[in-house]
C-alpha cells in the first residue's frame, strides 16, 4: 500500500476513534464495546495469571518471615474478637431498637443487600486513567454493581465479560457519587480528582453550610447506584471555591493502592421498573 | 513473520505492564511499556504495520485503562505513524538516537492524551505543574527502557547471525 493510502487509512482510524472518544465522554453511563469486552476477555486471565504467579511468590516469602509473629497476632486477634462480639451484642440492641420506632411510623429502611468476596487481578490506583479489573468466578458481576472493602467505597463495575469485571474507582476523573456529610447530613456530590495521589472532592454544598476538616462522608444513597451509608472519605480542606459554593477536599476512606480482594454489593438501588421507564424516558 | 515478531512483543509488553503493576503500584505511572514497543516498531519506518499496531497496542491500554475506549488507540496510532514518518527520513543506528525518539514519542502521546482530554472528557483539568514533572521523567524513562530494549535486541540478532556463520562454516568444511 502506497503512502497515500496509508494516509487515508489513518485519517479514518483517527476520525473513528475520535468519535467513539466523543460519544463516550458526552454520555453519563458508559456504553459497552464489544472490542473492550473482548480485550477484557482476552486480557483477564493473563493478569490473573501474573497475579496468582505474583502472590504465589510473596507467600512464600510471607510465610518464612510472618511465622515468628502468628501467635502474637493470633492472640491479639482473638482479644478483638471479643471486643467486637460484645459491641455486636450492643449494636443489635440498638437495631432491634431502630426497627420498633420504625415500625411506629410506618417507616421500613432499605435493604442494604448480601456481599461477596471477589479477588482483585490488576490494579492501576497510581495512573491518570486508574481501574481494577476482579476476578469474579463463574458468578459475573452487573454492570453499576458498587465495589466496596471493609474501610469503605471503592466503586462500580462499568465493564463486564465473563468471570472478569472492570471497576471505574471512585478517584477516577469521571466518577461522581451522591455524598453526605456525616455529622450535619449536608449533600454534595463526591467527585475523584484524577490528579496523583488519587484525591476526591465534595462539591455543591453551599457556603452557609457548616463543613469541618475531619468530618466524614457517607454515600448519600441518591445517585441510583450507591445505597446510604457506606464510607467514602473525610474532609482534609475546606476553602471558600466561589461565590456559592464551597471547595472541599476529601481523603478517600480506602487505601486502594492495597486492595487485594474487595466485595461486591448485591444491591437494587433503584426498582428495575423505574429504571426501565428511564431509559425509555431518556429514548 | 513481521506480524507474529509484533504480536510476540505485544504479548510480552501485557506481561511487563501488569508483572510491573503488581510489583510496582506506581509502575504505569513511571514507564510506558506499550508506547516503547510502539515506537520502537514504528522505527523499522514501514508506516502501514506502524499504525495497525499502533492502534492494537492502544486499544490494549484502553481495555486496561478507565477513560473512555479509544483514548489510547487514538494517541498510540497517532505516534506509530508519526514515528514511523520520522523513521523514513532519519537513519536512527546509535542507542543515543533511539532515547530520543522515544522520549519524543511518549511526550507526544501525552500531548495528545491531555488534549483529546480536554476537549472531549466531562471534569476536564490540565496537569499541575507536579504532573508535568512527573509526565517528563515518565518520557525520560520511556526513552531509557527503548533504548535497552533495541541494544538487547541488536546483540541478539548479532548473537543469533554469528551462530549462523559458524553452522554454515562447518557445513562447508565438513
Amino acid at each position: 500500500m502506497d503512502e497515500r493510502r496509508t494516509g487515508y487509512l489513518l485519517t479514518v482510524l483517527l476520525l473513528g476513534q475520535l468519535v467513539l472518544v466523543a460519544i463516550e465522554g458526552a454520555r453519563s453511563t458508559r456504553s459497552l464495546t464489544y472490542a473492550e469486552v473482548i480485550g477484557l476477555r482476552i486480557l483477564g486471565p493473563v493478569a490473573r495469571l501474573v497475579s496468582i504467579a505474583g502472590g504465589g511468590a510473596s507467600d512464600l516469602g510471607h510465610k518464612v518471615r510472618l511465622q515468628g509473629q502468628l501467635l502474637d497476632e493470633n492472640r491479639r486477634l482473638r482479644l478483638q474478637v471479643e471486643e467486637l462480639r460484645l459491641r455486636l451484642l450492643r449494636l443489635g440492641d440498638v437495631e432491634q431498637e431502630l426497627a420498633r420506632l420504625g415500625d411506629a411510623v410506618s417507616y421500613s429502611a432499605p435493604l442494604l443487600g448480601e456481599i461477596r468476596a471477589v479477588d482483585v487481578v490488576y490494579a492501576d490506583h497510581a495512573s491518570w486513567l486508574r481501574s481494577l479489573v476482579l476476578y469474579t468466578g463463574p458468578r459475573s458481576a452487573a454492570v453499576n454493581q458498587p465495589v466496596l472493602s471493609p474501610a469503605g467505597l471503592v466503586g462500580r463495575v462499568v465493564v463486564v465479560a465473563g468471570p472478569y469485571a472492570k471497576v471505574q474507582l471512585v478517584t477516577d476523573r469521571a466518577a461522581s457519587v451522591g455524598g453526605m456529610i456525616l455529622r450535619t447530613r449536608r449533600q454534595g456530590v463526591v467527585r475523584g480528582s484524577g490528579q496523583e495521589g488519587g484525591g476526591l472532592s465534595l462539591d455543591y454544598v453551599p457556603l452557609s453550610a457548616d463543613v469541618r476538616p475531619g468530618d466524614s462522608v457517607l454515600t448519600a444513597g441518591i445517585d441510583g447506584v450507591y445505597p446510604r451509608g457506606i464510607p467514602v472519605g473525610t474532609v482534609v480542606a475546606v476553602e471558600a471555591g466561589g461565590q456559592l459554593f464551597h471547595k472541599i477536599r476529601l481523603a478517600p476512606a480506602v487505601d486502594l493502592g492495597a486492595l487485594d480482594q474487595v466485595y461486591l454489593l448485591e444491591h437494587a438501588a433503584l426498582p428495575q421498573e423505574l429504571v426501565k421507564a428511564n431509559s425509555h424516558a431518556r429514548r | 513473520m513481521r506480524a507474529a515478531k509484533l504480536l510476540a512483543s505485544l504479548a510480552a509488553a501485557v506481561l511487563v505492564h501488569f508483572a510491573g503493576t503488581r510489583l510496582l503500584p506506581t509502575f504505569p505511572q513511571r514507564v510506558d511499556v506499550f508506547l516503547v514497543v510502539v515506537a520502537l516498531s514504528a522505527l523499522e519506518g514501514s508506516s502501514l504495520p506502524a499504525l495497525l499496531f499502533g492502534l492494537l497496542a492502544g486499544l490494549v491500554q484502553d481495555t486496561l485503562s478507565s477513560g473512555p475506549f479509544g483514548l489510547f488507540g487514538f494517541a498510540d496510532t497517532a505516534v506509530a505513524y508519526g514515528m514511523a514518518r520520522l523513521a523514513q527520513r532519519l537513519v536512527i543506528q546509535r542507542a543515543t538516537g533511539v532515547f530520543a525518539v522515544v522520549s519524543f514519542a511518549s511526550l507526544l502521546q501525552q500531548v495528545i492524551l491531555a488534549a483529546l482530554a480536554f476537549l472531549l472528557l466531562p471534569n476536564p483539568s490540565l496537569p499541575d505543574p507536579l504532573g508535568m514533572l512527573g509526565q517528563a521523567l515518565k518520557a525520560v524513562a520511556c526513552g531509557i527502557l527503548g533504548m535497552l530494549v533495541y541494544g538487547l535486541a541488536g546483540r541478539f540478532r548479532l548473537a543469533v547471525e554469528v551462530r549462523r556463520r559458524g553452522r554454515m562454516g562447518r557445513l562447508r568444511l565438513g
